[in-house]
C-alpha cells in the first residue's frame, strides 16, 4: 500500500507579508494586498497589483554573495519561502541529499530579462551582458533553492501557466507516494513584469480595480507575486523523526481541456475531469469535502465556469460548502498561485480557519445561493478541502488535502 | 507495481529533415547538420548553427485556431504527429483521456516575446493576440488541442536537460500506470535574439569539438524529438515495433554554482557510476563548451573505471539547444535498436581520460543498454537509461 503524504513544513512570502504568519494573520483578517502598480511604468487600462513589499534578501544559504546579490526578485521569493518551509519542517543539513526539488514558474526573471533586452535595445548597452541574463532561464529558481539549502535529490521546474506550483505540489507528492525521494519541497514562485501585466492587460483580464471574484461586477483579475514552498513526506518519515504534519495530501489529478489556448472550455469538461479525478484518487466522496479553495480568478468566463463544475459535483449541497478564492486577497500570482493557494488551504485545514473572499460586495445572482465566504475569515472545523487550478491552454490540477487526526 | 515502459515511436526534426529516418541517417554517416544562418541577418564573423527546414504549418495543424501557432510550438507539434505515424498510431483512434503528454524547452517561444517587447517598449501597447503564445507551455496548449488529448500533461523546462526532464517525466507516467500512452520529448528554436546573447559572449564555435582538449565552444541549433512510449505489454499485444526500453531513473543534483558546472566532477562520478555499470553506449551532454566536456569527460571515465563504453557526442552534428536531450534521447534509442553508435563530428581521439569516443565512422556494436547522461548548469543531471527489449 502506497504511504499517505504529509506536509510538515510552510513558507510563503506574498502581498500580506514576507512569511506564513503574516499571510495567516492577512488571511484570517481578511486584508486586501491588492494596490497600486508601482515596480514599473505601465500605460494601459489596469493600474493596480498585488506586491511584495518585503526586502525579499535575508536568505542567502550557501550561496556566494556574488550569486545572492544578483538573484532575481522570483528567485529571492522562492529562496526565501523554501527556507521556511525547510526551517518549520525542521529539516537539517543532513537530509538535504535526497531532497527533491518541483518547482513552478511562468515567468523566472522576466523582469531583469526586459530590462536588458531593452537596454541591449536601446543601444545603452553594446553588447549582451550574460550577468544580466542570468535569471532568465525558468529551472534557475530550482537551482537557486537546490544549491542555497543544500539539497540534491532530484530536480524539476513546471511550467502550465497558472496550474505550474499546483502541478510542482502534484508531482512532488508522486514522487514521495512512489518512494523516488523521502522528502519532497514544492515551490511555487513568479514575479510581476511587464509582460505578463501587459499582455493580461491587452486581452482585458485585468480588473481596473482589485478584483471582485464571484461578484456580480467582477471585470477580471488582479495580478500578483510571491512564493510558497511545503515540504512533503512519507507519513511514517515524518514520526521517525517526530515533524509535526500540518496536513496530509490526499489526492490529485491532471487533465487537459483540449479546447484553447486562453479560454477554459465552457463546460469545464477538463476541469471538472480534474476535480473529479482527484477526489476518487483521494478515495473521497464529494460529501466528505468541507472547504474548496476555488481558482476564482475573477474574470466572467473563470468563475461561472468554475461555479458550474462544482455545481455537478456537489450539487444542492454546495450551497453549505464554504468556497473562496484567496486571489481576492493576494492576486493572480500565477505561477506561484497553486503553492500559495495549497499553503492557504493547509492554514484552514490545521488552524480551522476559513479564508475569505474579499471584495464581494454584490453576489453574483446566478449563486446567490453559495457561501463565498465574503470579507471577513471565520472559524470552522475542516476535515476535507480541495484546491483546484487552472492554466492557460485549459490545463487543470485539482488537489485533494486532509486535516491531521489529532 | 510498475511496468515496463516500450518506446515505439520516434518523431524528429532536425537540420537533417523531418522524420527519424533522415536523422538517423545523417548522424550515422557522420553529417554535419550546421551551415551558415540563413533564417536571420547574423553579424560579421557569426559561425554556423543548425537550423530546421521550415515546417509547414497547413501540414500539421486542422483547427482554425491553431493558425496562430509559434515555431516551438509548431516543433513540437510536428514532432508529436510524425512519432505518432512512427508508432503506428492513428491520432484519431487514440485513448484519449489516458494519452499523457510530457514536453520540455528551455526557452520557449523566445522569438515572439521579443517582437512582443518591441512594440510594448516602442509604443507602450501590448499585442494581445500574440499573448498567449509567449506562455512557456504553448506547445503543450496548441499539441493538446490539435491533437484531442485530456490526459495528465507537463510542460517542463530544466535549461540543458529540458528534453530528458520531459521524456523521464512521461517514462514516470507510463510506468506507474498514469497513462496507456505518452508522447514525450522536448523542442526549441534558434532565435536571433538567442544567437546574438551567445555571440556577444563569445561561447560560439564555428567548429564544435566535443570530448576533445581542444574544444572551444559550442554551436547552436534547434529542433525537436518526440518518443512514443507505451507500457511493454500494450506495445506487443498490438504488435508495435518495439526499439528499445526506457527504464526510469531517478534524477539528482550536485553542488554546483547556480549558473555553472559542477566544478568537482567526483560526485558525478559516483552517481553515475552505477547507471553506467554495464552499459555499452552513452550518448554524451558534451557540445564543445570547455568546462562542460571537461566535467563530462573526468566523470565518465571514473563512473567507467576501465569499462569500454561507446560514447557519442551528437551535439556537434544536432547544435546545442536545451530540449537537445530528446535528440539525445532518440539517438539512444537508434543506437540500441540498430546497435550501431554514430561518430562525434569534431572529435580527435584519443579522447581526454582514455574514453571511448566514437570518431569519423559509426562503430557496429551489440548495444544492449544505452545512457543520456544529462547534464545542465546548475547541477541537475536527468539521466535516462535506454535497454533492448
Amino acid at each position: 500500500m502506497a504511504p499517505a503524504v504529509v506536509i510538515t513544513g510552510l513558507g510563503a512570502v506574498t502581498a500580506l507579508g514576507g512569511d506564513v504568519r503574516a499571510l495567516a494573520a492577512g488571511l484570517a483578517q481578511g486584508r486586501c494586498g491588492i494596490g497600486r502598480l508601482t515596480l514599473f511604468a505601465h500605460t494601459g487600462r489596469s493600474g493596480v497589483a498585488a506586491e511584495v513589499r518585503e526586502e525579499a534578501n535575508a536568505v542567502v544559504g550557501r550561496l556566494p554573495p556574488a550569486t545572492a546579490r544578483r538573484l532575481s526578485r522570483p528567485d529571492r521569493f522562492a529562496l526565501l519561502a523554501a527556507a521556511e518551509a525547510c526551517r518549520t519542517a525542521g529539516l537539517g543539513p543532513d537530509l538535504g541529499r535526497d531532497v527533491g526539488v518541483y518547482v513552478g514558474t511562468t515567468t523566472g526573471g522576466m523582469l531583469v530579462t526586459e530590462e536588458a533586452y531593452r537596454r541591449r535595445r536601446a543601444a545603452e548597452d553594446h553588447r549582451f551582458r550574460l550577468s544580466r541574463l542570468l535569471g532568465t532561464p525558468l529551472a534557475t529558481a530550482a537551482a537557486v533553492v537546490s544549491q542555497a539549502l543544500g539539497l540534491y535529490g532530484p530536480r524539476e521546474t513546471f511550467s502550465t501557466a497558472c496550474s505550474s506550483s499546483a502541478l510542482a505540489v502534484a508531482m512532488a507528492a508522486d514522487a514521495v507516494r512512489r518512494g523516488v525521494v523521502p522528502l519532497a519541497l514544492a515551490v511555487g514562485t513568479d514575479g510581476l513584469c511587464r509582460l505578463t501585466y501587459a499582455g493580461f492587460d491587452a486581452l482585458q483580464a485585468l480588473d481596473t480595480e482589485p478584483c471582485r471574484p464571484f461578484d456580480r461586477d467582477r471585470r477580471g483579475l488582479s495580478l500578483g507575486e510571491g512564493a510558497a514552498a511545503l515540504v512533503l513526506e512519507a507519513d511514517a518519515h515524518a514520526r521517525v523523526r517526530s515533524a509535526r504534519p500540518r496536513a496530509a495530501v490526499l489526492g490529485w489529478a491532471v487533465t487537459g481541456d483540449a479546447h484553447h489556448v486562453t479560454a477554459p472550455h465552457p463546460d469545464g469538461a477538463g476541469a471538472l475531469a480534474a476535480l473529479a479525478g482527484a477526489l476518487a484518487e483521494a478515495r473521497v466522496p464529494p460529501e466528505a469535502v468541507d472547504y474548496i479553495n476555488a481558482h476564482g480568478t475573477g474574470t466572467r468566463q473563470n468563475d461561472a465556469v468554475e461555479i458550474g463544475v462544482l455545481r455537478r459535483v456537489f450539487g444542492r449541497r454546495l450551497a453549505r460548502l464554504p468556497v473562496s478564492s484567496t486571489k481576492s486577497q493576494l492576486g493572480h500570482c500565477l505561477g506561484a498561485a497553486g503553492a500559495v493557494e495549497a499553503v492557504a488551504t493547509v492554514l484552514a485545514l490545521d488552524e480551522g480557519l476559513l479564508p475569505p473572499t474579499v471584495n464581494l460586495r454584490h453576489l453574483d445572482p446566478a449563486w446567490d445561493d453559495l457561501d463565498l465566504v465574503p470579507e471577513a475569515g471565520r472559524r470552522a472545523p475542516l476535515a476535507v478541502a480541495v484546491s483546484s487550478s487552472y492554466g492557460f491552454g485549459g490545463h487543470n490540477v485539482s488537489l485533494v488535502l486532509g486535516r491531521m487526526a489529532r | 507495481m510498475s511496468v515496463s515502459v516500450a518506446v515505439t515511436g520516434l518523431g524528429v526534426l532536425s537540420a537533417f529533415g523531418h522524420g527519424v529516418d533522415p536523422y538517423w541517417a545523417a548522424l550515422v554517416a557522420g553529417e554535419s547538420g550546421l551551415a551558415p544562418i540563413r533564417r536571420f541577418t547574423v553579424p560579421p564573423g557569426a559561425g554556423p548553427a543548425a537550423e530546421v527546414p521550415a515546417v509547414e504549418t497547413r501540414a500539421h495543424v486542422r483547427s482554425p485556431l491553431g493558425r496562430r501557432i509559434d515555431h516551438v510550438s509548431l516543433f513540437a507539434l510536428a514532432a508529436c504527429r510524425l512519432a505518432l505515424l512512427d508508432a503506428g498510431l492513428d491520432p484519431t483512434d487514440l485513448p484519449l483521456g489516458r494519452t499523457g503528454l510530457a514536453l520540455g524547452s528551455e526557452f520557449g517561444n523566445l522569438d515572439e516575446t521579443t517582437t512582443f517587447l518591441d512594440r510594448l517598449f516602442a509604443h507602450g501597447a501590448a499585442n494581445p493576440l500574440l499573448f498567449p503564445n509567449l506562455v512557456m507551455n504553448a506547445p503543450l496548449s496548441y499539441t493538446t488541442i490539435e491533437l484531442g488529448l485530456t490526459g495528465p500533461s507537463a510542460m517542463l523546462s530544466a535549461g540543458e536537460v529540458s528534453g530528458e526532464a520531459a521524456v523521464a517525466c512521461g517514462a514516470e507516467l507510463v510506468a506507474e500506470g498514469g497513462a496507456d500512452v505518452c508522447l514525450a520529448g522536448g523542442a526549441d528554436e534558434l532565435g536571433e535574439v538567442l544567437h546574438q546573447v551567445f555571440h556577444e559572449a563569445c561561447l560560439l564555435s564555428s567548429t564544435p569539438r566535443p570530448l576533445d582538449p581542444y574544444a572551444d565552444g559550442f554551436a547552436l541549433g534547434e529542433g525537436a524529438a518526440v518518443l512514443v512510449l507505451e507500457p511493454l505489454a500494450r506495445a506487443r499485444a498490438r504488435g508495435a515495433r518495439v526499439y528499445a526500453r526506457l527504464v526510469p531513473v531517478a534524477g539528482f543534483a550536485l553542488p554546483a554554482p547556480v549558473h555553472g558546472w559542477p566544478r568537482d566532477s567526483s560526485p558525478l562520478a559516483a552517481r553515475l557510476a552505477p547507471l553506467v555499470a554495464d552499459t555499452d553506449a552513452v550518448v554524451a551532454a558534451a557540445s564543445g563548451e570547455p568546462e562542460l566536456d571537461a566535467l563530462e569527460a573526468a566523470a565518465l571515465a571514473a563512473a567507467l573505471a576501465g569499462r569500454k563504453a561507446l560514447v557519442t557526442a551528437p551535439r556537434a552534428a544536432t547544435g546545442s539547444f536545451g530540449a537537445a536531450g530528446a535528440l539525445a534521447a532518440a539517438t539512444a534509442v537508434l543506437a540500441v535498436a540498430h546497435d550501431l553508435v554514430p561518430p562525434t563530428l569534431g572529435h580527435v581521439p584519443p579522447g581526454r581520460h582514455g574514453l571511448g569516443v566514437i570518431a569519423g565512422r559509426a562503430r557496429a556494436a551489440d548495444i544492449r543498454v544505452a545512457v543520456v547522461d544529462g547534464l545542465a548548469r546548475g547541477g541537475a543531471c536527468r539521466p535516462l537509461r535506454f535497454e533492448a527489449p
